[in-house]
């Protein structure tokens, strides 16, 4: 048989590749007392290259110093999150070709909302500190015997099965809207990790879990920019998971915080008449006395035409559709979640 | 200098279990580890774990314990694998309770998947994500029990003081600096060694570290020879495409477009056993069937609908990694690295022969895989003996409180000599250029294939490579996240493991599970139903053996 010597060499085309040449532009970064620089660099790599695959060959053959984290380069560790021409991704998911097809050179630089340490790498500890801050364990209320497993049907576990894809990069956090003006606000990530044992059936403590995240710089702190699901590369959806806290603090009769009575008032004005009174909105979120306070902003406001006309009808024209259309999302909604049972003896 | 009862050094599914198990016994116990814990490579796993808890069909310890046995090609030893087996189901329910997110069936119990040569559908899963399903649940239980974790701190150093485990040393990567960190308990959980190989499953980070600092210690190192190879890997970065392409119907073809396993297992066809699948792979290759060193899975029969809902993460991975759309076009595939049978050796408890230190997981070979594991077995044993390691430290702190044994400060300041002369080394070679031949060496000359005349290639290729890497040359001579040092640091470690491996199946003139030899083609149970041990000689590998643990099953040929 021809393999006895042919195994003896290297298998032909083992190592062939096709190749081509990209440029990368690297934000540097040597650490407090520096000052941060972008530097060009060419290299030759697979067709097949990801930006990781490109920066790997950078360090091993151009500049050895040149620092990022990596790991599982199959986009599930989580390591790599850095922004490309401005906004997160993993760099083990990002195929270069495109890029160089396209002649345009990309820039490289971390991740956003937290702080560097060096180069690419970024200082996740705060990232983790908001992660702790959520009690991120399941808390069965005192059920531990491992006799046997839960009962949960897959319709109760697809709750979750979003949230459940998370790897913790960071991704989301780098580009959060909210994050950049209260660095204190929980986030996307720690908060779609909440929600994934709010709504884990087993956890005995999400009415606990819902009023501490119903706080200040919790829940009701995003801005809704949606920038979170779009830069998440495992389709988590945090801003889902966040609308999904909301609904389930409502159910519970939690709406004390301002963010709560805000959303509350949008839902109970488009209820009534299919438009939002925004005149009815701050007064209902914040109190009368306190809306008097706001009253020379709101005049700035309207002087710059950023205010309707409060006298004239906020109504929709067709009243019964807009209840129509309500009576679909009531229908639509998920139903409360119920705690899951423990099986029966000798199950 | 800092203090733990217990260190538990890698945060992996091993490392993290032991870390709880001892926690809860009421000892201070801390974690190094040189990523973060959720970054392990445990995450990657995406198949399942198995336990025979008979959800889906009848089933019992002893059957996952035969086939166990069977599939280690009676290398296993007995006495672990029923444990293993038998404790499995308590292991799973407490994962469960933990909170682990597993796929369910439709009465709400833990659904159980069929795995190659399991007797049942055994095979616990979530989708295809279990490895980051179980890395984050044990994550979250470190959190919760308040687990110390010296997080990005790689162990440099397992330090023994007459005759007992007195602690580590770790560099802070982050910060820079070695750091003694005490403790009468040290449990290795660092993982495989993948790395070595050129074509592989494994991370980054899997570069045999434990092993290496294990055998520098004094421990020998078990059946290092046995390498698993997987069948189904990409070309480009060896990400792994899973059986279940394969399962859902998947073809594999030559360049002529034929399907070649019909000529080794007629019967079985694509579903044979890896080792079985990969060694027809690598022969259709060298006789010049290949495709640019592939063969080519071919799944554009089962049609868009098929792909798009059964498979779609292998059809993402094919699109970001090979460049090809599965529904249009054959995935390359090859061979590639991806479980490492052999390890530190241990006991059943996980303790070496040096009193204190312990390893479980990849990184250990207790052994429950022999010559081959089976699929889902791996993970299993992560959580099993990870768990009954940290049980058993813990316990010993408790009955017999510190050991007494030290780091001295001579040590720590020789550890600091050695790292300040690596990083100011001049005028060596890059450590990239060496990790680069070794992997390609391994590929070649010690992968799924072996000869005598191939292996003494690779040793004398290996020893070559260990001497050149006494003089590396680093870009980064500075303390802030100098990842540069720790790739140098790996490499060495993967080098003595190459080197143990390589030693080993020189000397194994027979044919058993992953080590198959084209000049020894039969398992010869008479002179090699025995585990090869790996010592440390003044720096070179000195080989020993010592006898397989049969229990109940005598060996029997192993086919399917
Ligand atoms: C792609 C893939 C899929 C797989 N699928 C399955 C499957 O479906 N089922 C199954 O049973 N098995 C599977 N396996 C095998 C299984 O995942 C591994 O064997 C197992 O996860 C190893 O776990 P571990 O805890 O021993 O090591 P790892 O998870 O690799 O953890 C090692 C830890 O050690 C740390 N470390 C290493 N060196 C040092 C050092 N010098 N200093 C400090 N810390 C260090 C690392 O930071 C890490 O935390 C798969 C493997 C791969 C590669
Ligand atoms: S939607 Fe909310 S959580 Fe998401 S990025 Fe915007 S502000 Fe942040
Ligand atoms: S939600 Fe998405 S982007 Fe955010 S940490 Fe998780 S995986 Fe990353
Ligand atoms: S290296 Fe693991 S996510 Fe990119």
């Amino acid at each position: 048989m021809a393999i006895e010597n042919a195994h003896l060499t290297t298998l032909q085309g083992a190592y062939d590749v096709e190749l081509m040449e990209v440029t990368l532009r690297v934000r540097r970064y040597a650490g407090e007392g520096s000052r941060p620089e972008t530097r060009s660099y060419t290299v030759e790599v697979a067709t097949t290259a990801t930006l990781l695959d490109a920066l790997d060959v950078v360090k091993d053959k151009l500049d050895g110093t040149l620092a990022y984290r990596k790991s599982c380069r199959m986009a599930v560790c989580g390591s790599c999150g850095m922004r490309m021409d401005g906004g997160a991704v993993l760099a083990c998911k990002t195929a270069m070709k495109p890029f160089v097809d396209a002649g345009h050179v990309v820039t490289v630089s971390p991740m956003g909302n937290l702080p560097v340490i060096k180069d690419l790498v970024v200082d996740m500890a705060p990232f983790w500190q908001k992660v702790h801050a959520v009690k991120p364990f399941l808390d069965t209320g005192g059920v531990d015997d491992p006799e046997t497993e839960w009962r949960v049907t897959p319709r109760q576990s697809a709750l979750i099965a979003k949230e459940s894809l998370c790897i913790m990069c960071g991704c989301c956090v780098s580009e959060c809207n909210s994050m950049d003006s209260d660095p204190d606000f929980l986030g996307p990530a720690a908060l779609a990790k909440a929600y994934r044992f709010v709504g884990d059936v087993r956890d005995g403590d999400a009415r606990e879990r819902l009023k501490e995240l119903s706080g200040a710089h919790g829940i009701w702190d995003c801005t809704r920019c949606y920038f979170c699901n779009q830069r998440c590369p495992k389709g988590v959806d945090p801003r889902d998971a966040i609308a999904k806290l909301g609904g389930e603090a409502f159910r519970e009769g939690i709406a004390r915080d301002e963010g709560a009575k805000h959303a509350k008032v949008f839902v109970q004005s488009t209820y009534k008449g299919g438009y939002l009174r925004e005149t009815e909105l701050v007064p209902k979120t914040i109190g009368p006395i306190a809306a008097i306070q706001q009253l020379p902003f709101a005049f700035q406001l309207a002087r710059a035409g950023k205010v309707p006309n409060p006298l004239a009808p906020h109504k929709a024209k067709d009243n019964a559709e807009v209840k129509r259309l309500w009576k679909l999302l009531e229908a639509q909604a998920p139903k409360h979640r119920e705690r899951a049972t423990r099986a029966p003896e000798g199950a | 200098m800092i203090r733990h009862d217990v260190v538990v050094v890698g945060a992996g599914c091993a490392g993290m279990r032991a870390a709880i198990e001892a926690k809860r016994r009421g000892v201070d116990v801390a974690v190094v580890s040189k990523l973060h814990p959720t970054r392990s490579h445990s995450g990657a796993a995406e198949g399942g774990i198995n336990a025979a808890l008979g959800n889906a069909t009848e089933d019992s310890p002893e059957s996952h314990t035969f086939d166990t046995v069977k599939g280690s090609d009676y290398l296993g030893d007995q006495d672990a694998i029923e444990i293993m087996c038998h404790e499995a189901p308590g292991d799973i329910y407490e994962l469960e309770h933990m909170g682990a997110i597993f796929s369910r069936s439709d009465d709400g119990r833990l659904a159980q998947r069929p795995f190659g040569a399991a007797g049942a559908p055994r095979t616990v899963y979530s989708a295809d994500i279990t490895g980051n399903v179980l890395i984050h649940v044990l994550f979250e239980q470190l959190v919760k029990h308040e687990v110390k974790v010296y997080e990005e701190f790689h162990c440099t150093q397992i330090v023994v003081d007459d005759g007992r485990c007195a602690g580590v040393l770790a560099w802070d990567l982050v910060r820079g600096g070695i750091h003694a960190i005490e403790a009468s308990q040290v449990i290795l959980a660092t993982g495989g060694v993948g790395r070595m190989y050129y074509g592989t499953t494994n991370a980054y980070a899997c570069t045999g570290d434990g092993m290496s600092l294990a055998w520098r210690a004094g421990v020998p190192l078990k059946d290092m020879e046995f390498m698993q190879f997987h069948p189904t890997t990409l070309k480009s970065n060896g990400v792994l495409i899973t059986e279940g392409c394969r399962g859902e119907g998947g073809y594999l073809r030559n360049s002529l477009g034929e399907r070649f396993m019909a000529i080794d297992a007629p019967n079985a066809m694509e579903l044979a056993s890896r080792d079985v699948v990969s060694r027809a792979e690598w022969k259709e290759i060298a006789d010049g069937r290949g495709v640019d060193g592939c063969v080519l899975l071919d799944l554009t029969h089962l049609g868009p609908k098929k792909i798009k809902t059964r498979l779609p993460g292998s059809r993402e991975l094919a699109l970001d990694y090979a460049g090809v759309d599965p529904i249009h076009e054959p995935i390359p595939v090859r061979p590639g690295a991806h479980y490492h049978m052999g390890g530190v050796d241990v006991d059943i408890w996980g303790e070496t022969i040096i009193p204190g230190l312990w390893a479980a997981g990849e990184a250990a070979c207790v052994s429950v895989h022999g010559a081959n594991r089976l699929g889902g077995n791996s993970l299993m044993e992560t959580i099993t003996f990870g768990r009954r390691a940290g049980q058993a430290a813990g316990d010993r702190v408790r009955s017999n409180g510190d050991s007494g044994a030290r780091i001295e400060a001579s040590v720590v300041a020789d550890e600091r000599r050695r790292i300040a002369a690596l990083l100011g080394a001049e005028g060596g070679e890059r450590p990239a250029v060496l990790r680069e031949e070794m992997a390609k060496t391994m590929y070649d000359k010690a992968g799924v294939f072996r000869t005598e005349s191939a292996l003494t290639e690779a040793r004398a290729a290996v020893h070559a490579l260990r001497d050149r890497a006494r003089n590396l040359q680093l870009e980064d001579r500075g303390s802030l996240f100098n990842s540069d040092l720790v790739q140098a640091l790996e490499l060495e470690a993967m080098l003595e493991c190459a080197d143990c491996l390589v030693t080993g199946a020189l000397a194994r003139q027979e044919s058993r599970g992953a080590h198959s030899r084209l000049d020894y083609t039969e398992r010869d149970d008479d002179r090699w139903m025995k585990h090869t041990l790996c010592w440390h000689d003044g720096g070179e590998v000195r080989l020993d053996y010592k006898p397989v643990t049969v229990t109940k099953y005598q060996p029997l040929a192993r086919s399917y």
